[in-house]
């Protein structure tokens, strides 16, 4: 019997969705000038609304490890960092997201690791490369399981100081509702639908499929 | 005739010239048929112009215009005949369809009003026309006059009975108080604390109504429940008089009704040591005076729901416990065992008939544990609504900072599972009386050693920051007056169900809760002192210190020091002071002294010559405390400076 290699080994892990936790996701953007209503909005609708919402300000690598003859790359990890605060790297992977129409949500196996901050070396020591990186800072809420980030994408700009020289990237905050569960627990979805109803007027919470916006030459 | 002449006979050339080719024949036009003549006259026809005067018109022109025509419909041969009559039809059908369209949208009235043309004769006078506008403006402001009158009338009417607004009252509720508004009208509120956190069962939900008017069902609406009454003339505990009447009332659910608080007792046999209340009345700003008297009702019955909600968690945290003596739970009370004999008793009183018999204050109220209690249930809630939010945002919903670290520093299996561990608000109370009662007990032996021990001075220091299960002390002994030649001093940490206590050494001994042993540790500390303070003084005074042992393992052993002795030459060797200190039970100080070689020396058989003197002499116990002095080292000093000079 052949031992297979890592790289095979790998695929079918990948294909066989070994991964027991899913993340359910919406997706959607606001404008600058209406993210002032939204934040109102998510105040009076969240959990622990006495305090005021949590921020973040974190830097997102994205790795990926391709095989020498083909363009798709084998596997995308993310590293996520939270900047000025004494957290651990958080390493994540992220399944191919299924757009079925039956559910109200996109769904993608995921899975999350709490890693040292060695994990970027480690990663290009295993022939991973930087395939992109942003930072993306903004607010955090939740409600019950769900977790409502409210987050503007910055872009680094290469060789200047990191606080001065980034610039967003649009004029506008993406707003993601997501929630991680294990695999068939299928009342999260509508439980996110319900919730982004209530934004509606607002912003407008979809499931987004990459695999088309990638299309668009 | 034979020479008749052919005249030939032509018929006129009624047919037009096309062309006259180059040797003279004329090319005719052959002439129309039928259906081309019929063609040409119907293209003459303008059906546009329908009217009379433009067929006359039509007439007149068309005469003018058919050399002209004749000519153009020559080069137009090669269309088809009927097309110019096709078009013009094609027009008129469509202006029919129009006109077909615009009549059944006019028809419908939705869309579409025909009016008849205004004829231009229909001029009014200016004067006529200010006349109307007049007596409409009149009408108006006699309905707006008339709706201000019926405003003011209720205002003064309700100004004048005094009787608050239900609206109002209800707005006033509405800033205080959760409500929604159920499908059938009613005002349903919620007083439970599950906005907070809280997953109690129980419902707290309240009915609030509007007050009938009438006051004779007073006494009816008083019958329900003293809580449910719209207390028309109450007065509150500070003798505020509220307003007479509210029009609101708020219907509260039995089960919490009238006044409920949880008495906490320690006991040790059968005699109360301290005893604790929970109730949440009188916490918080009072703003039953601003709002209406339902104010009052909804906190009783917050507090109640609050108290029960305490006790079901006491009362099943208490049989899922695996104590060693179990705790008991019967009926509305809790009992956990302390201390050997020391009982917690923690019971729900809830009694639904006001001020009738409300418990005699009670003088030795215990602040803390009340205070712990109110804030150990506070704190479950907490924990309960508010999880950490995780950072970088990526990171799931739910473990613990504590948790996430875990794995990138490599936590090992005890540290993980300690993690799951959490203590339960029976656990935190018991250990926080617990530390409540050896603290007590830790000052009240060191109070009365202070007390009873003189000599040295026992001197302790309370730190005043606690947390509520641990509590430290440091113990200073000093002699009066010998302050810089010795101090000792221990460091006791009162913890739940032990002491702990660190020398200066840097011996570190653990105590049970009996209250002996603490008794026994500064005993023998205060021996070592008196030793280790006399040899110092001693050095101080040239004596030598031949041997000191703070052990010396006789008379009762008790684990932790016993007798400690001390024996000093004089400066030059001729006395020796032996000094014993027991604690057993009370300090005991016995000093010998010797000399050698005695002063008068007489040979004897056995002792021959004087040097064996020197061997040294017999002791005589000194009778301490008739010596001059204030403390055992200044009669040792003084025993000392006067055993120093040569003078026997």
């Amino acid at each position: 019997m052949a031992i297979p290699s890592a790289t095979e080994s790998l695929s079918l892990a990948l294909k066989n969705r070994f991964l027991p936790n899913l993340e359910y996701l919406l997706q959607g953007s606001i404008l600058d000038t209406a993210v002032e209503h939204l934040m109102h909005r998510l105040k009076g609708l969240c959990d622990n609304v006495d305090t005021s919402p949590e921020t973040f300000h974190d830097l997102e690598v994205c790795m990926s490890l391709r095989q020498p003859n083909s363009p798709q790359p084998v596997l995308l990890l993310r590293v996520r960092r939270a900047l000025g605060r004494d957290a651990p790297f958080q390493l994540r992977y992220l399944g191919q997201p299924e757009v079925d129409m039956r559910r109200p949500t996109l769904v993608r196996s995921c899975m999350d690791c709490a890693c040292t901050n060695g994990i970027l070396d480690f990663l290009s020591e295993m022939g991973f490369r930087l395939e992109f990186e942003y930072i993306a800072k903004g607010y955090m809420f939740r409600k019950g399981r769900m977790k409502i980030t409210v987050s503007k994408l910055i872009k680094i700009v290469p060789g200047k100081q990191q606080d001065m020289a980034n610039e967003p990237i649009s004029q506008s905050y993406i707003v993601e509702l997501s929630v991680v569960a294990p695999t068939g627990q299928e009342n999260v979805g509508e439980e996110m639908r319900v919730f982004a109803e209530q934004l509606k007027p607002l912003v407008q919470l979809d499931k987004i499929d990459y695999k088309r916006l990638a299309n668009i030459p | 005739m034979s020479n008749s002449v052919n005249i030939s006979v032509e018929t006129t050339c009624e047919n037009q010239i096309r062309e006259i080719t180059y040797d003279g024949v004329e090319m005719y036009q052959a002439p129309p048929t039928l259906s081309e003549s019929l063609a040409k006259c119907a293209a003459r026809i303008d059906f546009s112009k329908t009217s009379l005067d433009d067929l006359k018109k039509e007439e007149k022109s068309a005469a003018a215009a058919t050399d002209d025509d004749k000519d153009a419909n020559q080069f137009q041969e090669s269309l088809w005949p009927w097309d110019s009559v096709r078009n013009k039809l094609k027009d008129a059908y469509t202006e029919i369809c129009v006109l077909s369209d615009v009549i059944s949208i006019a028809k419908d009235k939705r869309y579409l009003v025909l009016d008849p043309l205004l004829e231009d004769g229909d001029d009014t006078k200016p004067i006529v026309q200010v006349y109307s506008r007049k007596k409409a403006l009149s009408q108006a402001a006699q309905v707006l006059l008339s709706g201000a009158e019926r405003l003011r009338n209720a205002h003064s009417e309700q100004r004048s009975r005094n009787v608050s607004d239900f609206h109002i009252e209800l707005l006033r509720l509405r800033q205080n108080w959760r409500l929604k508004k159920v499908s059938n009208g009613a005002i349903i509120g919620d007083l439970s604390y599950r906005t907070a956190g809280s997953k109690f069962g129980m419902s707290g939900t309240f009915e609030v109504t509007k007050a009938e008017e009438v006051m004779d069902d007073e006494g009816a609406g008083c019958s329900t429940n003293a809580t449910s009454c719209t207390s028309s003339s109450s007065t509150t505990n500070n003798g505020l008089q509220l307003k007479t009447s509210s029009a609101l009332r708020v219907i509260v659910p039995a089960e919490l009704q009238g006044v409920a608080y949880i008495k906490v007792i320690t006991q040790k046999d059968q005699e109360d040591l301290c005893t604790a209340q929970v109730n949440l009345m009188g916490h918080g700003p009072n703003i039953t005076a601003q709002v209406g008297v339902w104010q009052k009702t909804l906190e009783f019955a917050q507090n109640v729901l609050f108290c029960k909600e305490l006790f079901a968690q006491l009362a099943r945290e208490a049989i899922q416990l695996q104590a060693p003596i179990p705790h008991v739970v019967i009926g509305n009370q809790i009992r956990a065992t302390l201390l050997p004999n020391i009982q917690l008793i923690i019971s729900l009183c809830h009694s639904t008939s006001f001020d009738s018999n409300q418990p005699a204050p009670i003088n030795d109220h215990d602040h803390v544990l009340e205070h712990s209690l109110h804030q150990l249930l506070r704190e479950v809630h907490f924990k309960n609504s508010h999880h950490p939010f995780p950072h970088p945002a990526s990171a799931p919903l739910g473990p613990s900072k504590k948790r996430m670290i875990a794995g990138p520093t490599a936590a090992d299996r005890e540290s993980l599972l300690d993690m799951t561990k959490t203590q339960t608000i029976l656990e935190q109370i018991i250990a926080q009386a617990q530390h409540i009662f050896m603290r007590k007990r830790t000052q009240y032996v060191l109070d009365t050693l202070a007390r009873d021990v003189k000599d040295p001075q026992i001197v302790s220091h309370w730190n005043a920051m606690n947390s509520p299960t641990m509590s430290c002390v440091k113990i200073n002994i000093v002699t009066h007056g010998y302050d810089a030649i010795g101090r000792t001093s221990l460091v006791i940490h009162v913890k739940e169900r032990s002491l702990k206590c660190i020398c200066r050494d840097g011996r570190v001994m653990k105590l049970s809760y009996e209250p002996q042993e603490l008794r026994d540790l500064i005993l023998c500390q205060i021996n070592s002192h008196q030793i280790s303070c006399l040899v110092s003084l001693a050095r101080y005074m040239a004596w030598t210190v031949l041997s000191n042992s703070n052990h010396l393992g006789i008379g009762k052993v008790e684990p932790l020091g016993n007798a400690s002795s001390c024996l000093l030459g004089s400066p030059n060797s001729d006395r020796m002071i032996a000094v014993q200190i027991r604690c057993d039970p009370q300090i005991d100080v016995k000093v010998y002294i010797a000399r050698s070689p005695r002063a008068d020396f007489f040979p004897s058989p056995l002792v021959p010559e004087k040097f064996w003197e020197n061997l040294g002499g017999n002791f005589k116990e000194v009778r301490f405390d008739k010596i001059e002095g204030k403390s055992f080292l200044n009669k040792m000093e003084f025993l000392m400076a006067s055993l120093t000079s040569n003078s026997t």
